[in-house]
C-alpha cells in the first residue's frame, strides 16, 4: 500500500461514495435478473453438495447419515403432503427453494409450500398463524430470543418424544456446546439449532500491515498497530484509521438503521463484555443505565464517529457494500462477511445484491474486542403446533439439520446459513472453499466459545425494540443518560405488565443459558471446543 | 309472497355486512377490554378500561398523537395552498396545459409505500442525491443527514406527503373552480372589481364547500398517514416520527399486544370522528342556512 492511503483533504468527505452509488444501481438491475434467473434454471441436481446430500440420506455404509436416512426413510409414509414452511426472505429462503426443497420432495414425496418474511416478520407470521389456528405452517424458522414466549404461548411443540422414537439422539452431541443448549427451554427441547449466528472481527490485513500507517500508530500511541482485544482500543484505532484514510477507508462501519439489523445486539455485545447485566434478578429493575451502560453507549457512538457518514440510517447490507468494496477497514458481523469477502457466495446470482469484493484474501478473522461476540438472532428449526402433520414437520427438520445435510446447506454459496456443528467447523471439505476457510472456522469456533447470548426471555422482543428505538436516539443527538434512563423505564414498565415475578422466574431461567452473561460463556464453563 | 323474495334478495347482502363490518367491528370491541396480548397467554380475562388507560399513560401515545395533529395540519394546509394556486394558474387553457395536468396527477397513482422508499432513496447518506442538489444552491458542501436530524427529517416527511396529495387538492379545487360561472365575474367586472377583489368576493365564497370538501378528505387521510413513514423513516430515529396510526400498528401487529392496539384504535377513531362532525357540520352549514 503507498500513499494514498493517506487523506486528501481536497477530497469532499461524501466523494468516494461514487463506487456505492453504482453499486445501488447495480443491485437494483442484477437482483432483477438473478430472481428471473434463479426461478428459470435450477440447477441443483448437478451440483455436487446434492449428490452428496442424496447418497448420505439413502445409502448403505461409511457415506450414509443415519439421522438424515432415518428421518427420509419415516417421511415417505407422507409422501403427497404440501409442508408449510416460513423462512427469511431473499438469500435464506433460496436453501428450501433450490436445495432443501426440491431435495426433499425426490426423497420423500413431500412437497415444500414456502413463505418467505423478512426477519422481524417470520415472528409475526408465525403467531398470526398460531392465533388463527390456520394450520398453514408446519415447519418453521425460529430465533432462539422467541423460543420462551413460542413454548410458553403453546407455538411450538417440544420434540423430545420425536427425537427418541426417530433415534435422533446422536445429532445434539455434534452441535458446538453453546448450541446444544439454545434449543432446551424448562427442560424440553423446542427444535433443531440450525444457524451459528455469531459475530466476529472482520478486518483488513493489508491496512493492519501497512508499514506507514504502523510507523504513524506508533508515533501518535507509543505502541504497535494490532488488531484490537478491548473496545476502547477498537475506539482509538478506528478513528485513527479514519483520521488517516477517510475518505478512501474509514476505520469501522456497520449499519445502525432501525430495527435492521436492530441496534440491540450491539449493546447487548459491549454491555455485558463490559460487565453488565440487563436486570437486577430479585427486584427485576433495568439496568441498562447505570455506569456501564452510559459507557457501552458512549463507546458506540465513537464507533459512529469513526464510520462514513449516514451510518446511522445505514442498513445492514449497506455495511456489508462499504466493506466489500474496501471503504471500511474492520466490521463486526454475521458468519457471511468471511464468505463473500473472498467472493464465495457472489459466484451465485442470487448474490447480485452485494458488490464483487475487492478485498478478496485480505480479510483476517478475530474475535470481537472484549473477546464476548454476540450469539444474534439464529434459527432453530421448530414445529409448528397447529401443524395438521407434526410428523412430517418434524422429519423434515431433523433431516435438514442432520451432519451431512446441514454441512450441505452451510456450504451452499446462496443462503446465509452459518456452521455451527463440531463437524462443520473440521470440515475438509469447507476448509477447501478459499484459502483462510480453516482459519475462518477455528475464529468461528472459538467466537462461539466466548459468545453472549440474545437476551431470550418472556417480552424479549419488546426489550429489544426500546432499546433499538433509544439508540437511534441517541444517534441522532439525545443525551445518553437521558435516552438510556427512558429505556429503562419503558423495560420497567415492560417488566410490570407481563408481571414481576413471571419476568423474574423468566429471566432466571435466561441466565442459565450458556453466554448470558460474560462470566458464563462455554469457555469460561470449561466446555470450549478446539478446532 | 313479494314480501318474502324482497327480503330474501337482501338476506346475502345483509349477512356480508354483518360478517365483514358489523362482526369484526363488535369482537374489536370487545377485545379492547378483555387482556388480549400474545406474551400474556391464551385467555382473555375482563380488564374493563385498562387497555385504554395503557394507551394515555404511555408517552409515546401521547407524543404520537401530538405529532399526528401538527403533521395532518401543516401538510393539509400546504397542500391547500399549493393545491389553490395551481388549480388558478391551470383554470385557463393554454398550450401544453393538458400534459403539464397529467404530470401534476401522477404521483396520486403511486402507492405511499413507494412514494416513502422514493423519498428515503433520495435523502439517505451516503446514496442519496439530496445533499448534492442542495450544494449546487448553498454555497459549500451541504452533508445534512435529512433522515436523522431533526428538523429536517419531519421537512422531508411533510414534503413527501405534500409531493403525493397536492395533485388531489388541485383537482377537486379546479373542478370547484371550473363550476364558477363566467357570468359573476363579468358582472363584478362592470362593478369595477379589481381581480384580487373577484378572488376575494367572488372565487373564495363560491369554492369554499369544495375546498372543505377537500379539507375533510385529507384531514381524516392524513390523521391516518402510516405508509410513508413506515417506509422512510420506520418510527425513527427513537420515537420521533411515531404517528398514531405507526403506533397502533406496532403495538398490535409487531409485538401482539392487540388488547392494548385495539383499544387505541378505538380511541383514534373516536376523536377521529369528532374532528370530522365538526368539519361535516361546517361543510353543512351553508346548505341548511341556504334552506
Amino acid at each position: 500500500m503507498s500513499d494514498e492511503v493517506f487523506h486528501d483533504p481536497n477530497v469532499p468527505q461524501e466523494d468516494y461514495l461514487s463506487g456505492l452509488r453504482l453499486a445501488r444501481r447495480d443491485f437494483l438491475l442484477k437482483s432483477g435478473l438473478a430472481a428471473a434467473a434463479i426461478a428459470a434454471a435450477p440447477t441443483w441436481l448437478q451440483s455436487e453438495q446434492a449428490a452428496a446430500a442424496i447418497k448420505a440420506s439413502t445409502s448403505v455404509g461409511a457415506v450414509r447419515d443415519p439421522i438424515a436416512a432415518n428421518a427420509v426413510a419415516a417421511a415417505k409414509k407422507h409422501s403427497g403432503f404440501s409442508m408449510g414452511r416460513v423462512n427469511e426472505a431473499g438469500p435464506q429462503a433460496l436453501d428450501d427453494k433450490n436445495f432443501s426443497g426440491p431435495l426433499w420432495e425426490k426423497l420423500t414425496g413431500i412437497k415444500t409450500n414456502l413463505t418467505e418474511a423478512p426477519f422481524a416478520q417470520i415472528r409475526t407470521k408465525i403467531i398470526t398463524e398460531n392465533l388463527a389456528k390456520s394450520g398453514a405452517l408446519d415447519s418453521v424458522e425460529v430465533s432462539p430470543a422467541w423460543i420462551p414466549d413460542f413454548a410458553d404461548q403453546g407455538v411450538i411443540l417440544p420434540i423430545d418424544a420425536l427425537v427418541r422414537k426417530n433415534k435422533a439422539q446422536a445429532t445434539v452431541a455434534d452441535l458446538h456446546p453453546l448450541y446444544r443448549a439454545l434449543a432446551r427451554y424448562k427442560g424440553k427441547t423446542w427444535g433443531f439449532f440450525d444457524d451459528g449466528d455469531v459475530w466476529a472481527l472482520y478486518y483488513r490485513k493489508d491496512i493492519f500491515a501497512n508499514a506507514k500507517l504502523k510507523a504513524a500508530y506508533k508515533t501518535k500511541f507509543k505502541r504497535d498497530l494490532r488488531v484490537p482485544r478491548s473496545w476502547d482500543e477498537f475506539n482509538q484505532v478506528a478513528q485513527f484509521i479514519t483520521d488517516q484514510m477517510a475518505p478512501k477507508v474509514y476505520g469501522t462501519g456497520m449499519g445502525r438503521a432501525l430495527g435492521n439489523p436492530g441496534n440491540q445486539f450491539y449493546f447487548f455485545q459491549q454491555f455485558r463484555a463490559n460487565g453488565g447485566r440487563f436486570f437486577n434478578p430479585q427486584t427485576m429493575k433495568a439496568e441498562i443505565a447505570n455506569a456501564i451502560g452510559v459507557k457501552t453507549m458512549n463507546q458506540i457512538l465513537l464507533q459512529n464517529k469513526a464510520s462514513p457518514p449516514g451510518v446511522e440510517k445505514l442498513d445492514f447490507v449497506s455495511g456489508w457494500g462499504l466493506w466489500l468494496q474496501g471503504k471500511t477497514a474492520m466490521i463486526m458481523a454475521w458468519p457471511p462477511t468471511g464468505r463473500i469477502s473472498e467472493n464465495i457466495s457472489q459466484r451465485d446470482k442470487a448474490f447480485s445484491f452485494l458488490p464483487k469484493s475487492q478485498i478478496v484474501g485480505k480479510v483476517g478473522y478475530a474475535r470481537v474486542p472484549g473477546q464476548n461476540g454476540e450469539h444474534a438472532g439464529a434459527f432453530i428449526k421448530c414445529v409448528m403446533a397447529t401443524s395438521e402433520n407434526q410428523d412430517a414437520a418434524y422429519l423434515y427438520n431433523q433431516w435438514a439439520t442432520s451432519p451431512s445435510i446441514s454441512l450441505q446447506r452451510v456450504m451452499l454459496p446462496y443462503t446465509l446459513r452459518d456452521p455451527y456443528r463440531i463437524s462443520h467447523y473440521r470440515s475438509p471439505a469447507y476448509k477447501k472453499l478459499w484459502k483462510g476457510a480453516d482459519q475462518y472456522l477455528v475464529t468461528l469456533a472459538e467466537a462461539a466459545n466466548d459468545a453472549v447470548l440474545d437476551l431470550s426471555m418472556s417480552g424479549a422482543g419488546d426489550y429489544a425494540n426500546a432499546l433499538d428505538r433509544a439508540m437511534t436516539s441517541m444517534y441522532a443527538g439525545k443525551d445518553v443518560k437521558e435516552a438510556l434512563d427512558e429505556a429503562a423505564r419503558e423495560w420497567d414498565s415492560i417488566t410490570r405488565k407481563l408481571g414481576v415475578a413471571k419476568q423474574r422466574a423468566s429471566y432466571a431461567n435466561f441466565l442459565k443459558y450458556p453466554g448470558a452473561t460474560s462470566k458464563n460463556t462455554i469457555r469460561k464453563l470449561g466446555q470450549a471446543i478446539k478446532v | 309472497m313479494d314480501r318474502h323474495i324482497r327480503w330474501l334478495l337482501v338476506t346475502p347482502a345483509v349477512l356480508i355486512v354483518i360478517a365483514l363490518t358489523i362482526f369484526p367491528l363488535g369482537f374489536s370491541l370487545w377485545v379492547s377490554f378483555v387482556q388480549y396480548d400474545f406474551t400474556l397467554g391464551p385467555e382473555h380475562p375482563w380488564v374493563g378500561l385498562d387497555n385504554f388507560v395503557e394507551n394515555w399513560k404511555d408517552p409515546v401515545w401521547r407524543a404520537s398523537l401530538w405529532r399526528t395533529v401538527w403533521f395532518s395540519l401543516s401538510m393539509v394546509a400546504i397542500e391547500l395552498v399549493l393545491g389553490m394556486l395551481l388549480a388558478l394558474a391551470m383554470l385557463r387553457p393554454f398550450r401544453g396545459r393538458r400534459a403539464l395536468m397529467t404530470l401534476f396527477v401522477i404521483p396520486l397513482f403511486i402507492s405511499p409505500v413507494v412514494v416513502g422508499g422514493f423519498f428515503d432513496l433520495f435523502v439517505r447518506r451516503p446514496y442519496g442525491i439530496a445533499n448534492q442538489l442542495a450544494s449546487w444552491v448553498w454555497p459549500g458542501t451541504v452533508t445534512i443527514d435529512f433522515s436523522n436530524d431533526s428538523p429536517w427529517l419531519y421537512i422531508v416527511l411533510i414534503i413527501a406527503d405534500v409531493w403525493q396529495w397536492t395533485p388531489f387538492m388541485f383537482i377537486i379545487i379546479l373542478a370547484g373552480l371550473a363550476a364558477i360561472p363566467d357570468t359573476l365575474y363579468e358582472a363584478a367586472d362592470l362593478d369595477g372589481a379589481k381581480p384580487r377583489q373577484s378572488f376575494l368576493f367572488v372565487t373564495l365564497p363560491l369554492v369554499l364547500p369544495v375546498v372543505l370538501i377537500a379539507v375533510t378528505f385529507r384531514l381524516i387521510d392524513a390523521a391516518k398517514l402510516f405508509d410513508i413513514i413506515f417506509s422512510l423513516t420506520r418510527g425513527g430515529p427513537g420515537t420521533d416520527t411515531y404517528t398514531t396510526s405507526y403506533y397502533l400498528y406496532q403495538q398490535g401487529f409487531e409485538f401482539f399486544h392487540l388488547g392494548q392496539g385495539t383499544a387505541g384504535a378505538w380511541m383514534f377513531m373516536i376523536m377521529l370522528t369528532f374532528v370530522s362532525y365538526w368539519l361535516v357540520r361546517r361543510l353543512l352549514k351553508p346548505l341548511e342556512e341556504a334552506a
